[in-house]
């Protein structure tokens, strides 16, 4: 885990780790959330529907800017303040996603941090977007 | 820039950081007047000030803010 205190930050900054999406997971988050909508638990509903696979919620890859927030960018003394998230393509079991975080501001009177997130899949195709504002604790 | 000047471009960044295109401002309002005006939008707002408006505030400066009016006062005083 990291543990960048705000002065040891700067504009540019980045970090970035890869993930891969299972089935497994995607039952442990449709455990947890509830979200049993077709689209994510039936394979052949969802290849019905012209997907090739059951599609990973949104939320569950989206989820992963949480991990780049706290353990990444800055890591331990993140205070994590609002994460806005766009969905640009489907995500399905197998995919090796890799997410990005890279510093975009930084305010020293606030002490406020804006990083630009992004998810892209083994393709190469950006799956997620983001913006996260965050702050960093003393 | 007019005061007046000032509090269109104030009300348009309420709106935006709010998400609330009804939002109208007077001297007199305070987060008491605007639901999700908590700290954390405190800052969000403080922040899009700064970059409309070019200024930089000092944490002195804007923790005694009672109102709108006293943030127009202070960003009239920083552009000059």
């Amino acid at each position: 885990m990291n543990s960048y205190k705000f002065n040891e930050l700067s504009v540019g900054m980045s970090e970035s780790f890869t993930v891969t999406i299972t089935e497994e997971i995607m039952d442990k988050f449709i455990e947890i959330t509830g979200d049993v909508s077709p689209i994510h638990v039936n394979r052949e509903y969802a290849v019905a529907h012209g997907f090739k696979n059951r599609v990973c919620h949104g939320m569950l890859f989206g989820s992963m800017f949480s991990t780049m927030a706290g353990v990444y960018l800055p890591g331990e003394h993140c205070l994590l303040h609002s994460v806005e998230t766009k969905f640009s393509l489907p995500v399905f079991p197998g995919d090796v996603l890799t997410v990005t975080g890279k510093i975009s501001e930084i305010n020293d009177t606030f002490k406020t941090v804006a990083v630009k997130g992004t998810i892209t899949n083994q393709d190469g195709k950006k799956v997620c977007k983001a913006n996260i504002q965050l702050g960093v604790r003393e | 820039m007019t005061r007046e000047e000032i509090f269109a471009q104030l009300t348009e960044i309420f709106q935006d950081v709010f998400d609330d295109d009804e939002i109208v401002l007077t001297d007199d309002t305070t987060a008491d007047d605007i639901e999700d005006w908590d700290s954390l939008e405190q800052i969000n707002l403080l922040v899009a000030i700064e970059k409309e408006f070019k200024i930089k505030f000092q944490l002195s400066d804007v923790s005694s803010l009672e109102n709108v009016g006293a943030m127009v006062d202070l960003v009239e005083k920083l552009v000059g």
